[in-house]
Order: structure tokens, then sequence, then C-alpha cells
């Protein structure tokens, strides 16, 4: 008790001390910049669960020279990278960078972290419009076809295409390669005509984690693989004498709904999801996504979901499951670690497994989330090659699985992969493995590609606003889905009234 | 030009001349001149930039009729002005101070010059930036541009029930003329009908423009008008009240009045935050609070759409208490003590005493707080209402300002945001109109 009021003490003093540093550190900008790292990212929930963690801290790009500046002598050609992290990745990004400017000779990276990948995004668009481009730009996967498309205030694209640059050589500034070794859900991802536009980084899948100690009191075994039996086990669950609030909990994120649409093996818009020609037809309002909506309408019907209230609360439902208030939590496996973590520290065994999926749908398999490391066209040769040497130095064998073990993103690389299988880490930490298995257990499908669709950050967000809608007023969603498929595909048609061709 | 937009022009000359011919001290023909070219220029200028692509055949009856409602607003501008050409000069007056005249004309501008540097930079620039981008489909990632005419204003623009908002605009009118009419009669009505007149066309116009939007703007619309009025009504009559206790002379009055300030240095993120913890359904005091004492939980904010707007007003008026409470501290200790006695002495109760001595004492402060707080209310919650609710449960906190952060930040879209922005400028211009208007007129400076 006394301990207990200790720690609440400490707290409430911790609470005053950040507001007085937030008062003498950020004036009244109360602009976009305040958005937590994890706003329109896919897949970065903050692992920190406080949100009372540095508020200070979301508001302005850290910006952190990597490595010993001493050391670096004044030749070096300064490679500036920004990344949309600004939490312990960044820390780990800033290791990596220190690594690499000790090992490569002749440059030096800096990294700066921004509050998201957007915030990233506009600024590397207005640095070169004035002149001062970074060599490296953070960017996300649902963002790609813009990412393809997008242009400076000159006409000039923002992003050279990386295959085309690294023009085949196997190393550049004594740095391997490693594009050839990616693993293969995340190259059909990110490849366009079989080579790559960018350099895929942290890479995650949605998958379910399950409070095991929770199901076994309230006596639910095995692990649900489809919606129907995830609907039974918190059936059974909340009759239990072991019941809680809620039995389930996942954040309102629009890359949930693409995994399950996936997962069904239907497409999100036409030309086949965008894959095979520039898609202009958007499927908001298909069978499969009414169905899913309205499954998902009824689990929180029956009291057997709890909906945290606001859109992409990746912070919210990480909470709920970290406090035993339910005994299942669908998320990125960007978290696996410290998920896992959790149930360590606060006596509950956590188990990972595959993202439960309509079990009246076959062909289907689940889609990649994360991003990319994209490098800023019309550099200099020196910093051009730079740039590349650190993208592919990041995700070399060493770096992915030390990326892997310190997030749940999964190894990038397949010799990642089978390094840390013979190290036998899979088989001490079960639940790292399964976002990998997932992945490979997909189809290679137009449908399990993941869609590739203009404006598509601003449709995610029309996706979870009617479901938000569906939710919180109880709409019919199959109304809400078809008001949303007319929202979505005028803001498709705007982008390609932009973007397409004539 | 096309023919209906010569005519529209011509019609806005011809009343232009007509009331500016009305009044004035020059001649009349020269009056009527510059009435016509008040109207017609000023109906020229906000219809030209566009190319007249209102009238096209290629837009809706309600991109026509946004054409003509924008053009009479350009011409009432211009008339106004014109007005205040032709106005009786004012006589230099000769009680004042006596100034110095710059021997120079360029003198004074050269002082001014840097001022007027950062004004065209950080204010004149955007503004205009703002117009040109609000008729354009455009996004930070392509330089290429698509002339949309007004489709950004008039896609928000589609009326359900437009009998409704004819009905309640009509009511509106009615109020606007009977007010002038009472005006007319000078004090031989009573102030209190005046009062209600004023309140009533108010409303009504207000209510009618909530149903000239579409379903999902006038969510926008109302909310917005539901935070901002709460947050500047609750907050005045709130921190009043603490100004008026803390006013007593009691011992460490400055201490605790000194204290009273500090949520000011807040700024409105933190302020979200602050209350998030306060109120959180699972993990907040209060929460903690109704468990024991009531053995309830408290409802979740973050569902539910009436107790989400309720926190974001709290946590608006909790941030701008401390600003208010200085101006009325201060106000107040500027009210003659002999006032409040001789009311004292007359056998005016504690209430009356506030009642009808304090409040029109403060009632240029409360003017003057009326206008930054609704300011605060529409420009500054979102970094509060970000970290509260996101906007949600559903857009029950989705104001103004959150909606066009949001549509540029996520869309990317400038075109949408910027239209959105005009429109709140209007709004807030309009409002801070009528106030000048009604409340102003009321102020008295003692």
């Amino acid at each position: 008790m006394r301990e207990q009021r200790r720690t609440r003490r400490f707290a409430a003093l911790a609470l005053a001390a950040t507001v007085v540093l937030a008062a003498c550190g950020d004036d009244d900008d109360s602009d976009a910049d305040d958005e937590p790292a994890t706003e329109e990212s896919t897949d970065e929930p903050a692992t920190d669960d406080e949100p009372a963690d540095e508020p200070a801290a979301d508001d302005e790009p850290a910006a952190e020279p990597a490595g010993d500046d001493e050391e670096a002598s004044g030749d070096d050609a300064v490679i500036p990278v920004w990344i949309a992290f600004e939490d312990y990745r960044l820390d780990w990004t800033n290791e990596v960078a220190a690594a690499f400017n000790e090992q490569v000779d002749g440059y030096s990276v800096e990294i700066t972290g921004f509050a998201s990948y957007n915030d990233a995004f506009d600024a590397a668009i207005q640095a070169i419009n004035s002149g001062e481009p970074p060599a490296v730009v953070h960017f996300f996967e649902a963002a790609t076809q813009e990412a393809r498309d997008a242009l400076a205030g000159n006409g000039e694209p923002v992003f050279a295409d990386l295959e085309a640059i690294i023009d085949g050589r196997t190393e550049v500034a004594g740095v391997p390669v490693v594009l050839d070794d990616v693993v293969a859900s995340a190259a059909t991802y990110y490849q366009l005509d079989g080579s790559y536009t960018s350099m895929p980084w942290n890479t995650s899948s949605a998958i379910m984690f399950l409070n095991r100690t929770l199901l076994d009191a309230a006596g639910v075994e095995g692990t649900p693989a489809t919606w129907q039996e995830l609907e039974a086990a918190c059936e059974a669950f909340m009759a239990s004498d072991a019941a809680t609030d809620s039995c389930v909990t996942w954040p309102n994120h629009s890359w949930f709904v693409e995994q399950d649409i996936a997962l069904q093996g239907e497409l999100l818009a036409n030309n086949d999801n965008g894959r095979s020609g520039r898609a202009d037809e958007v499927f908001i309002d298909s069978d499969a996504m009414v169905d899913y909506v309205t499954w998902w309408k009824g689990m929180a019907d029956q009291g057997y979901y709890t909906y945290t209230g606001t859109q992409r609360d990746w912070g919210g439902t990480y909470d709920l499951f970290a406090a035993q208030n339910v005994p299942f939590l669908l998320y990125s496996s960007s978290d696996t670690t410290a998920l896992t973590d959790e149930g360590a520290n606060g006596g509950f065994e956590v188990e990972a497994a595959f993202l439960p999926r309509n079990g009246e749908a076959t062909g289907g398999g689940a889609l990649i989330g994360g991003a990319t490391n994209w490098v800023i066209n019309g550099l200099d040769e020196t910093t051009q090659d730079g740039a590349i040497a650190w993208v592919n130095f990041l995700s070399n064998p060493e770096n992915a699985a030390s990326w892997h073990q310190t997030t749940g993103y999964i190894p990038i690389t397949e010799t990642a992969v089978s390094n840390l299988e013979a190290e036998g880490y899979f088989d001490e930490n079960p639940n790292q493995r399964i976002a990998s298995e997932q992945l490979a257990a997909s189809p290679d499908t137009p449908a399990t590609t993941g869609a590739l669709v203009g404006n598509f950050v601003a449709i995610r967000d029309v996706i979870t606003e009617s479901i938000e809608s569906v939710l919180v007023n109880g709409d019919d969603p199959a109304e809400a889905m078809a008001a949303a498929q007319e929202d979505a595909q005028a803001l498709l048609d705007e982008y390609n009234l932009l973007f397409a061709d004539g | 030009m096309p023919l209906p937009a010569l005519f529209a022009i011509l019609v806005a000359a011809l009343v232009g001349a007509a009331v500016v011919a009305r009044s004035g001290t020059r001649s009349l023909p020269l009056r009527a001149l510059a009435g016509a070219l008040g109207g017609g220029l000023g109906a020229l200028a906000v219809s030209a930039p566009i190319d007249f692509c209102t009238f096209s055949d290629e837009y809706e009856t309600k991109d026509y009729v946004f054409g003509l409602v924008l053009m009479a607003a350009g011409a009432a501008a211009g008339i106004a002005a014109a007005r205040a050409a032709m106005a009786p000069e004012r006589k230099p007056d000769t009680n004042a101070t006596s100034h110095s005249v710059w021997r120079n004309w360029w003198m004074p501008w050269l002082l001014l010059s840097p001022t007027l540097a950062v004004l065209v930079v950080f204010l004149y620039w955007p503004a205009i930036e703002t117009i040109r981008y609000s008729t354009k489909l455009a996004r930070l990632s392509n330089p290429k541009q698509v002339d949309r005419c007004v489709y950004n204003f008039t896609e928000l623009i589609g009326p359900s029930r437009p009998w409704l908002a004819l009905v309640l605009a009509g009511l509106g009118m009615v109020g606007i003329a009977a007010g002038v009419l009472l005006d007319r009669q000078g004090r031989r009505v009573a102030r209190s009908a005046r009062t209600i007149v004023s309140a009533v066309s108010a409303i009504s116009l207000f209510a009618a423009l909530a149903f000239i939007f579409t379903d999902d703007y006038r969510q926008v619309y109302v909310v917005t008008m539901i935070i901002s009025v709460g947050t500047v009504v609750g907050g005045l009559v709130i921190s009043l009240g603490i100004a008026f206790i803390a006013y007593q002379p009691i011992r460490g009055a400055s201490v605790y009045r000194t204290l009273l300030i500090w949520p000011y240095a807040i700024s409105p993120p933190i302020a979200g935050l602050l209350f998030f913890v306060i109120f959180d359904a699972n993990t907040g005091i209060i929460d903690h609070w109704t468990t024991t004492l009531l053995d309830t939980g408290l409802a979740d904010y973050r569902t539910t759409p009436v107790l989400a707007q309720l926190v974001v007003i709290i946590a608006s008026i909790w941030k701008t208490l401390g600003y208010n409470l200085l101006f009325y501290v201060a106000g107040l200790q500027t009210i003659p003590p002999d006032q409040v006695e001789a009311a004292m002495i007359d056998g005016a109760s504690a209430w009356q005493r506030f009642r009808y001595v304090v409040i029109p004492a403060l009632s240029p402060i409360t003017f003057f707080l009326i206008v930054t707080n609704l300011t605060y209310a529409f420009f500054e919650t979102y970094g509060t209402i970000d970290y509260l609710t996101k906007g949600g449960p559903a857009g029950a906190t989705n104001v103004a300002m959150y909606e066009i952060i949001q549509v540029f930040n996520t869309g990317g879209d400038l075109g949408r945001g910027s239209a959105q922005s005009m429109i709140l400028f209007a709004g807030v211009v309009g409002l801070t109109m009528w106030q000048f208007r009604s409340t102003g007129r009321r102020v008295t400076y003692g």
C-alpha cells in the first residue's frame, strides 16, 4: 500500500516536472507537430505506456548528430538522414550511425528524428525547394505510391529510383548491397517491375497477442485462428469467473482493415491492387469490407470488443492489454519485444499468434506494414553513394537482427533470419517468430501484396472515420462503407488528376 | 466577361451610386460616381481573379449563387469604402496635445518600413497565397495545380433542409429590421426588448447558417459553436466569480493571485494532457473518486460525445482562466470604492452591488476578454483536442481548426485546407463585427 502511494507521489512529481519543463520549453505551438510519433504511421505503436512521457520532446525534431563528431575528420561528406522516430528507435539508429561513421571512410551520417512520417516527408519537400535537401528520408508503406510520384517545386522527382542509382553494383563505398537478400514479403510489396524504388527497413505484420495466464484462469483453451473462434473464445471468457471488462481490443487503424481484407483474399483497388497499372478505383464498400465491419460491430455490441474512442489509438489499446483488462490484443508485431516484456514484468504469460481471419473465406494472407528509406533525387555522386551505403548498412544481417531483437519488426533479410535461427534465438523467443511465419505463409497474390493507391493516407482516414461512426453512433456498416467509398473514390480521382499522365 | 457577370457588376455600381448619393458633404455627382465605382470595382475585384468562373456552364447552381454572394460582399465593402471617403471630414481636434509634423513625407514611411516589411512577408503575402490556393486542387508533393473555381467552398454547401435555412434566415432578417426600427424609436422602447430582438436575430442567423452546410460540415460548424460558446461563456463567468473572491483583501492575497495565473503559462497540448490524466475512464483520478464514493465508474468521455465536448470545454476554460483572472482582478481594483459604498448606503444587497455596479464597471474588460477568448476558442484549442479526443468520438469535438489541420496534414490537401481556413476566418470576422455592434455599444468606459 505504502509502496503504491510512493509510486503515485513519484508519478505526480514527475508529471509536475514535465509540465513545468513543457511550459518553459514549448510555447503555444499547438500545431500539427504535436502529434505523437505513432499518428500517421502504420505500425509504430508507442511502447511508452504513459502518454505523459516527454510531451515536450514530441514537438520538435530532435536533431542529434550521430557518432562522435570529434572523430569524424572535416573532409567527410555529410549524409543527412531523416527518420520518423523519436523514441528508443531513434537512439538505436544513432548507435548504428556511429558504427557506420567509424567503419566507412569518408562519410559522416547525421540522423534527425521527426514526429511522424508525414512531417519528415513535408519537411523534405520544403528542404529540397529551398536548396538544402537531406540525403535519405524514411517514409511509410501506405504512401509508396505518393513517394514514387512526388515532384519537387522544380518538377523533378523528389526521390531517386534506388536500383537505378545502384546501377548493378554489389558494393557501394565498401558496404555490400543487400537488396537481393530481402525477405519475399517485403520484396513483393516494395518492388516495381521487379526492382526496388526504396530500401526496406522497418517491416512488420499485424498479429494477435494473448494473455495466456488470464485465459487459463477462465478455462479458455486453444488459440483462436478465425473471427468465429475468437468470438466463441470471448463468449466463454466473458461468461467465466475470470472475466474482465471486455475481451479484445485493437486500434481503429485502417491497417487492420487492410489486413482483414487481404486475409479474405480480396482486393482494395482495381488493376490488381494498383500493381499492374495505376489504380483508379477503390473497393471500400466490397462485401469483404462490409462483412468485416459487421463482425467488428457485433463484437463491440456484445461487449467483447473495447473501442478506446480515438482513431489510430496505439497507446490506449496497448495499455488495456498490459493492464490485463483484456486477454486478447490485435497489434503490430513491431512491439512484440515490448509486449512480451510487459508479461514478464507483470507476471503473466504473453503468447503471440497469427491474426484471426474470416473462417468463411479462403485463399488470402497477411500483409506487411512499415516503412522504407528513400534516397533523395539529384544528389551529387559522393553524397548519393554515401546514402546508398547507409541504407544498405542499416539492413545488413547484423543490424537487421539487432533491430528485430530490439523492436519486433521482422528481420528484413534472409541471412538475418537464418543467423538468428542458428543462434537458437527463435527457440528461446517463440513470439518473435510469429510475424515472419505469418508473412511467409501468405500466398503471393495481388490481394496479399498490398494495395498501391494514390492519396492512400487520406483514404485510410476516411475508412477509420466511417468505422468510428459505426462503433460510436451505431451506423449501419453497409451504409457507412458506401459513404466511405464515395469519399475515398473522390480523393483518388483528385490525386490522379494531378499525377496521372496527361 | 460573361453577360450575367457584367449585369451583376452594373447592378452593384447602381446600388453603390444610390447608397452613397444619399449622404455626405461632397457634390451629388461626385458622391454618385464614387458609389458606382466602389460598388462596381468591389464586385469586379472578387470575380475577376477567378475569371468569372462561377458563371460558366460547367459549374452548378450553388456555385453560381455563391459567386453572386461573393460579388455582393465585395460590392458592399467597396460601397462602404466609398461612403467613408465621401463622409464629412472630421475637424482636427484642437484640444489634443500638440504633435509635431514630419518635415519630409518619406520619413514616417522609412520609420514604418520594418514593421510594414514584416506585415507583408508574414501576413499579407501568406493571406493572398491562402486565397489563391483556396481556388485550386493542389498538394505539396506536386507543383502542378488544377483550377477548381469555388468548388472547395461550395462542396461544403448542400442544404438538406433548405426551407428551414430560409425560414431561419427570414426570421433573422426580420429581427434585424425590427432592431433597426427599435433603435429609431430611441429611448421610448425598453432595453430588454432590444436585447431580445437582437438575440433572436443573431441566433436564427447562426442556425440558418448551420442548415446551409452539408451534413458533414454542419457537424463541424455546430461543434465549433458549442465548444467556442461554452469556453467563452463558461470561462468568463467562472473567472469573474473567482476574481471577485480573490480580489477580497485577505492576507496572502498577492501570493495566491499570482498562483491563479499559472495555467496561462501552460501550452494547450499540456492542458489536454493534464485533463487526459484526470478524466481517463480507466486510470483517471475522477474515475477513482466516483468509484470509491459513488460505487460507479466514470463514463468514458472518449466514447461519449457530450462528455467529450464537456471535457474539452473544461480544459479550455482552465487554460484561459489565468489570463481572464489577470484582467478581472486588475479591473476590480480600478472600480472606485465610493461607488460601491454609495450603493451600499442606498441599501443595495451584495448581489445588487455586484450586478448593478461591478458588472457594468467591468464591461470594457469583459468586452475585450470576449474577443480574445473567442479567438482562443476558434484558433488555439487544437493541441488540447488532439491530446484529449483527437476530434472524436465520431467527430463530436472536431472543431473547424482541427478539421483544417487534419485536411492538410493527412490529406496533404492545400486547396481544401485553405478554403476551410478562409471560412473560419470569415466566421470570426463576422462574429467579431456582430460583437462590436451589439455588445460593444453598451460598453461604458466610465
